[in-house]
């Protein structure tokens, strides 16, 4: 299901970054949208193999130490990602309410 | 910045785990079969030792690499044992069990320190990322 509104949020992300890359002054930003939207796709790789090794474990194929570290890895780059995500969309708020 | 990077951390902590995981069963193995007589080789057990090994090159993860114990057996005189020999001694694996289970302490705290490592770097990394709020 994560992975699902993960591919949503990448897309709307990368259409931010595509409208915005035509603006000259705009550029830095749409780049580090762009690059966020590269750090979903590997945050969401890490989730897809953190829930796949749950059920190998499950299974009886792997041991729990091995799903402890994907899923402790897949958790801290969630938690960076959303960091980002929220202090990017702050900018862009603040950006918007700025008084001209 | 690399996913892989910031994981050094966390790989180190889990190899600890691991190998104290193999050490407990190591230990285990040992005191089950501390009156083992038989094997299938038909010689009686013999304990088991574990080795910490760096992976690395002097720092990194670690492993364990588990060596038979050098040194004969036990012979205990037990003439009604079915593996007797002619002279009534039994070969008993020189198995110690309270310097076992005192191993056993010592893999299991060390188990909960690494454990404590992983539990902190993840507090850590917690704290940095608040900053960003």
């Amino acid at each position: 299901m994560i992975n699902k509104v993960n591919s949503g949020f990448s897309q709307a992300i990368q259409n931010i970054g595509k409208s915005n890359s035509t603006n000259k002054p705009n550029q830095e930003l749409s780049k580090t949208i762009k690059t966020a939207g590269e750090y979903l796709d590997k945050v969401d790789q890490q989730q897809v193999n953190a829930d796949a090794s749950v059920k190998q474990m499950l299974a009886g194929n792997e041991d729990i130490d091995s799903v402890i570290a994907k899923t402790a890895k897949a958790d801290m780059s969630f938690k960076l990602l959303v960091g980002v995500r929220n202090k990017l969309v702050e900018a862009y708020k603040q950006t918007m309410n700025m008084k001209i | 910045m690399d996913v892989n990077t910031k994981y050094g951390t966390i790989d180190i902590a889990i190899s600890g785990l691991k190998s104290q995981n193999k050490y407990i069963e190591i230990i285990g193995s040992n005191i089950s079969n501390a009156q083992t007589t038989k094997t299938s080789s038909g010689e009686p057990y013999k304990q088991i030792e574990a080795r910490f090994k760096s992976t690395g090159d002097k720092f990194g993860t670690v492993e364990v690499e588990q060596t038979e114990a050098e040194g004969g057996f036990k012979r205990v005189l037990d003439p009604g044992h079915p593996d007797a020999d002619e002279q009534g001694y039994v070969k008993m694996p020189d198995i110690n069990l309270p310097s076992e289970l005192m191993k056993l302490n010592t893999a299991s705290r060390a188990y909960e320190a690494n454990v404590a490592v992983l539990k902190r770097y993840q507090k850590m990394v917690e704290r940095t990322l608040e900053l960003l709020k």
